[in-house]
């Protein structure tokens, strides 16, 4: 199958690329893109570390052929999230609450809150349960997490 | 317990934020295969089909172009074709006898991935298969028999007092046995190594891994290389919790051997299927216990049997074995004590290190034992262990006299009080059918052995550094120079506050970098539950010296001889003070970098006897208690883990929010354990090898937590820490079956406890009685 060329807003810049139609979207973010905050841990859509968000909503990327990803689509990875203030907020509070062990299931755990918050800044616990069901963290057992998702609601910049 | 040394305080005691964080939220943290290294090779293993078998031959598809990989058969091994763990029983590539599905019978790389793995299917083995063993219950089953067709990969016994007198005393005996099945570590970050040759034909081995100094000297053997010639680099390490212990050294190896063939760089990063299928796990066990008890609860003798599974090579087991006895009667007062440990091979991946390692399953056994044993003089299961659990003075089964740091029965009682036990006790359901819902508490108390056992670390002699160096462009600063791993359990923050506390100097002013064997003193393996206390101690003592050094030079050089005290980042003398940093600078420009080391010690009077496994078992024990609220649904069967309440000693606390933050990770790890990670093997595979279905806990599954913490300090150590990684993982699985039982009035003995073995259990009691 021949390459595809996609045209899309990667953390707030303008990027033009091209790759077989299906290359995994995780891969055209960590290797095509160097984006490697994005994180590989199962590869079949169970751990979640690297869930990213296209147009606001959290999907694995694992599990994405990115030649379905149309022009135009919004791509959030980790690494964007400090351009913003909301973004700035939630990885104060994962700093502050000690939510971050290894590390790893971090980005995708971080974009699972960032949807959830940018969507619903006053979630109930049950919100919250919800919204990072599908990402494992073998560290923290979540306490910590589940801290920090309060905390940045708590500082959540609304207009 | 020999000299006592001031404990100062300062950071140490305080709930720093991670040093590691920032980066780690901003997606910045390089983790091995974020790494890009120019000219990498892929390299993959070539596997074999078949659990049990000889090898009559390897052969190779000839219209495959070969010359495009580089191929890697035991012929091509420089050194040795001996994996160097512990005990020189296995092969790195399998030559003759096959043990294991999944054993490497050839490694290969490639320019990229896709082209490695081609070339592997390109491989066929032809291989006499074998029948094999494979399961905990055929082991016990042979060893009841007394089977002598059992391969036993190492035993071990200790014993206090006259058993046979003991049960001659007893007015009732009590008997059980106690199941625990595999656990994988499932750490997110995927097994991922790097090697690369240096000009010098060494090779620079980098990747995920807890110990650098097993690693080298392990591979030498192998490589035939000298230890200077063997680098081994951490790189940001996403979770281990000892499946990154001793199972490194296997994929640093195929990297070398195939960064050697080749002369390329080699990266091998397991995908989630090739890591649970052929690494390590928990090692499944059955204990059997035989308690003689008198009517007031006074144990008179305790009979304990350990067995653990180890797969097909013995690997790390002893060492886990040798852990597993000396917690298999841990906790409790008894003149009279047997334990024997044995691990027998089946033909499955060998069995390793695993957060706890021995102690989680000889805690099952023996925590669930003890709730039979309350029940059996008809006292109350807080009652019994309060009337037996071992306080300040007494002796452990292994003679070793409890002098000083005994947070027993602190833990007991402070979780007794917190859980309001007693009175929930009351309140539980035992299987009443007027329930809607089954509610139950159940309770397990324990102890966990800190560092090396025995006098290992006496033996081992663990170094750590401190250097003074510019740490930034015109910032003079402190490097922590020490082999011990930051795998995310939060090593460097407190290693930080340690040396930044024995300095006497802001927290900016220290930093803790990634060990390379390069840089830094063999502190030990990052195991054990042994780096806070023991490393911790080699970073104060560097830190003090390096202070007195400091403080002599500006003495000598600014203050003209007076005496000089450096102090919270400055140095004083008589009235006047500079910065650290102006001092530092000067020194730094005038001699240039200034290192400092220490050597950990035990006090002289610890004794320990290696071949009878007889004396202080540990320097120091932890001490925890955990309380299990459940609740189980009568007709479904399903459990829900609705509270858990916690105490632990762990000595003096360097950091308050990342000692709750290690107990709360250990916790849910252990309802995993408990309640959810089954794993089986068939046909030699483990049959749970995926994250679809190896289930693991998620947000949703994690109960109510309320965790403290009661602090008696290792005196003899400063700053005084005693061990915490493990610990966690000890006790919960007990007091979740313990809990089920008074909500249920069932008793499970093996764990994980799923809703269908609850169902089994009721339908056979209601049938028989």
């Amino acid at each position: 199958m021949s390459n595809v060329k996609r045209t899309w807003n990667v953390n707030g810049e303008e990027k033009t690329l091209e790759f077989p139609p299906l290359r995994r979207l995780l891969d055209v973010i960590r290797e095509d893109m160097r984006f490697t905050g994005c994180k590989e841990g199962c590869g079949e859509g169970e751990c979640g570390a690297c869930t990213v968000l296209l147009d606001g909503v959290p999907v694995t990327s694992c599990l994405v052929a990115a030649g379905q990803v149309p022009d135009g689509t919004q791509i959030l990875t980790v690494e964007g999230l400090e351009k913003t203030e909301q973004g700035r907020v939630l990885q104060e509070a994962y700093v502050s609450a000690g939510a971050s062990q290894c590390g790893f299931c971090i980005p995708g755990m971080l974009m699972a809150s960032f949807a959830l918050l940018s969507k619903n800044s006053r979630p109930t616990e049950e919100d919250i349960l919800d919204a990072h069901g599908g990402n494992i963290c073998r560290c923290t057992g979540y306490v910590k997490i589940i801290e920090a998702v309060r905390l940045a609601a708590q500082n959540w910049p609304r207009k | 317990m020999g000299p006592k040394r001031k404990i100062k305080s300062g950071h140490v005691g305080a709930d720093s934020t991670r040093v590691d964080a920032p980066d780690k939220v901003r997606g910045r943290a390089v983790y091995t295969d974020d790494i890009d290294v120019p000219g990498c090779w892929y390299g993959k293993v070539v596997r074999s089909p078949v659990a049990h078998g000889r090898l009559r031959s390897l052969k190779r598809d000839e219209e495959f172009d070969w010359s495009r990989v580089s191929v890697v058969l035991p012929d091509d091994i420089p050194g040795k074709n001996i994996a160097d763990l512990f005990i020189h029983d296995m092969p790195f590539i399998a030559h003759d006898e096959i043990n294991y599905l999944g054993e490497p019978l050839a490694l290969v790389a490639a320019p990229d991935r896709e082209l490695a793995e081609e070339a592997a299917r390109h491989f066929h083995p032809d291989i006499e298969e074998l029948p094999g063993i494979f399961h905990m219950e055929e082991i016990v089953d042979l060893y009841k028999k007394q089977d002598s067709s059992l391969h036993s990969l190492g035993e071990q016994t200790t014993v206090k007092g006259d058993i046979e007198k003991g049960f001659s005393e007893a007015d009732m005996i009590v008997t059980g046995e106690y199941w625990a099945g595999y656990q994988e570590q499932l750490y997110i970050e995927p097994q991922a190594m790097i090697a690369e040759m240096t000009d010098d034909g060494g090779v620079f081995i980098r990747g995920s891994l807890q110990c650098p100094y097993f690693i080298n000297p392990e591979l030498c053997l192998t490589l035939n290389l000298p230890p200077e010639k063997i680098r081994v680099k951490q790189e940001m390490t996403g979770g281990a919790f000892g499946g990154k212990e001793e199972y490194p050294t296997l994929i640093a190896g195929y990297c070398a051997l195939l960064a050697m063939k080749s002369r390329h760089p080699v990266k091998i990063v397991f995908d989630r299927n090739e890591d649970i299928l052929f690494t390590t796990k928990r090692h499944p066990s059955w204990g059997r216990l035989k308690t003689g008890l008198k009517k007031d609860g006074t144990i008179t003798a305790i009979h304990a049997e350990l067995l653990l599974n180890g797969g097909a090579y013995t690997t790390i087991s002893r060492v886990v074995l040798a852990r597993g006895i000396l917690h298999a009667a841990m906790g409790y007062r008894c003149d009279n004590v047997f334990v024997d440990g044995r691990i027998f091979k089946t033909h499955t991946f060998p069995c390793g290190a695993f957060r706890g390692f021995g102690a989680p399953q000889a805690t099952w056994a023996f925590e669930s034992h003890i709730e039979e044993l309350a029940k059996a003089c008809g006292m109350l299961p807080q009652e019994f262990r309060r009337k037996n659990c071992l306080v300040q003075g007494d002796v452990t089964p292994t003679g070793m006299v409890l002098k000083d740091s005994v947070g027993s029965p602190a833990v007991l009682d402070q979780v007794l009080d917190r859980s309001d036990f007693a009175k929930k006790l009351k309140q539980s359901s035992r299987g009443n059918p007027k329930h809607k819902k089954w509610y139950g508490i159940g309770l397990a108390f324990f102890a966990h052995g800190s560092g090396f056992t025995g006098d290992g670390e006496a033996r081992f002699k663990a170094k750590g550094a401190v250097e003074l160096d510019w740490i930034e462009p015109n910032h003079p600063g402190v490097n922590i120079r020490i082999s011990s791993t930051e795998m995310g359990q939060g090593a460097f923050t407190i290693m930080d506050q340690i040396a930044a506390d024995a300095i006497s100097i802001p927290l900016d002013d220290v930093r803790c970098p990634l060990p390379d064997t390069s840089l830094c003193p063999n502190s030990g393996p990052t195991v054990a539950s042994r780096t806070t206390m023991v490393v911790g101690h080699t970073v104060h003592g560097a830190g003090l010296k390096l202070k007195a050094a400091l403080e002599e030079f500006a003495s000598k050089e600014v203050f003209e001889g007076r005496p000089v005290v450096l102090e919270n980042g400055r140095f004083v003398c008589s009235g006047e003070a500079l910065p650290f940093r102006q001092i530092a600078a000067s020194y730094l420009d005038k001699h240039g970098r200034l290192r400092t080391e220490h050597q950990f010690t035990l006090p002289p009077d610890l004794k320990w006897d290696q071949s009878t496994f007889k004396g202080d078992a540990y320097p120091a024990f932890s001490w925890g208690c955990n309380a299990a609220e459940v609740e189980v649904d009568p007709l479904t069967f399903e459990i829900r883990l609705k509270k858990v309440t916690a105490c632990f000693d762990v000595g003096r606390m360097i950091n308050p929010l990342n000692c709750k933050a290690q107990a709360e990770g250990g916790l849910v790890q252990t309802i995993g354990y408990a309640l959810m990670e089954k794993m089986d093997v068939r046909n030699g595979k483990y049959d749970a090898d995926r994250m679809q279905t190896y289930i693991v806990p998620t947000m949703p599954d994690i109960p109510e937590f309320d965790i403290t913490f009661v602090e008696y300090p290792y005196e003899f150590s400063p700053p005084g820490a005693k061990g915490i990684g493990e610990m966690p993982m000890d006790g919960l699985a007990p007091a979740i079956a313990n809990a089920i039982e008074n909500a249920t009035g069932l008793r499970c003995n093996r764990i994980p406890i799923m809703p269908e073995d609850l169902f089994t259990l009721h339908r056979a009691k209601h049938q028989n009685g």
